[in-house]
């Protein structure tokens, strides 16, 4: 059976235990051998890993990251300038709609007259009077629609 | 890593001092470099996601709240990062122009070494990027963070945004982890 203080041993290797915890540890670690072993074994791969290259960023790093941001920042607020561009166009063309519905809807107005009928242009006054005999007369006659000018 | 001047650097930047982001990419791109580079393995990939680090943070730096710090805050993003570097579609790793021989740079070691110190390093190194690139990204991340980097628990915690009792169960297991590959590495050679 594992020896319950095993998981011990990580955190002893990064100082991360209390210093009533490390002297427990530090005498367990003395009649233990399961431990120890772990314990050598462990700081091996630490020490490997303090022998490891510390890499620092390439020449010219910091000029190429502000250069980047400059190019993304312009390419962001290029794409800021068309998208408003093209919000603009799409608003006009919705003003332009609204306004042809208006209109249309006030020239509508003055072209009915308040009982509903179609006066001015649309009226059939502008039609000259259908001759009483013509089949047209006949029908006003027969509906009783006065055929005058 | 000082607080206090973080913050003044935050606080400039955020009054539309330019020059505050540059003092920023001068003080952190070694260790960001660094990170992204034994997180990701090559030098092509690491610069490219370190850059985008630093791009991500000056986008965001306005919405950053003081009650972390920068360097952790900057530590996360970069993790994230990397994650998401690695993740990157199969097709995309076709066209990579790095190889792993260009991996360990001479001139970019942090002193003047000799050539048995410069070839042990060597060693030392490939047998740690090959141990890394075996591990699965939680446990490869920890590892990172903790003996490259050297952050403490707490540190890590606030960076990964995990419970410090997280982090020494991975931290455990990654090491467990390392000795079996690294015995297996032995065993091979």
């Amino acid at each position: 059976m594992r020896c319950l203080k095993r998981k011990l041993v990580s955190p002893y290797i990064d100082c991360e235990l209390s210093v009533e915890e490390k002297d427990l540890f530090e005498s367990h670690i003395h009649e233990c051998r399961e431990c120890a072993g772990e314990l050598k074994e462990l700081q091996k791969i630490h020490e490997l890993f303090a022998g490891a290259e510390t890499f620092k960023a390439p020449h010219g790093f910091s000029t190429r990251v502000l250069s980047n941001i400059r190019e993304k920042e312009t390419r962001r607020f290029e794409g800021f300038v068309h998208i408003l561009a093209r919000s603009v166009e799409g608003f006009a063309v919705l003003v332009l709609i609204f306004v042809g519905i208006i209109l249309g809807s006030f020239l509508s107005k003055t072209l009915v007259s308040e009982k509903g009928n179609v006066v001015a242009s649309l009226s059939l006054d502008i039609f000259a009077p259908a001759p009483p005999d013509s089949v047209g007369g006949v029908y006003l006659a027969m509906t009783g629609v006065k055929n005058e000018k | 890593m000082h607080k206090k001047d973080d913050f003044n650097l935050i606080n400039r930047f955020k009054d539309g001092d330019a020059s505050a982001f540059d003092e920023i990419i001068s003080k952190y791109q070694d260790k960001l470099y660094n990170l992204c580079r034994h997180m990701l393995g090559n030098a092509h990939d690491a610069e490219d996601a370190a850059q985008d680090v630093f791009l991500k943070a000056y986008q965001n730096l306005n919405k950053f709240k003081p009650d972390s710090s920068l360097y952790t805050w900057l530590y996360r993003i970069a993790i994230n990062t990397c994650i998401d570097y690695r993740r990157k579609p199969f097709f995309e790793s076709l066209f990579k122009t790095s190889k792993e021989g260009d991996v360990f740079a001479v001139d970019q070691l942090s002193d003047s070494p000799s050539p048995e110190r410069l070839y042990e390093s060597k060693l030392i190194s490939n047998a740690i990027q090959l141990a890394l690139g075996r591990l699965s990204e939680k446990l490869r991340t920890v590892i990172v963070l903790k003996e490259i980097e050297g952050l403490s628990y707490e540190e890590m915690a606030e960076v990964l945004d995990v419970s410090i009792g997280t982090v020494k169960s991975r931290i455990s297991r990654a090491r467990e982890e390392l000795k079996k590959l690294l015995k297996k590495f032995r065993e091979q050679k």
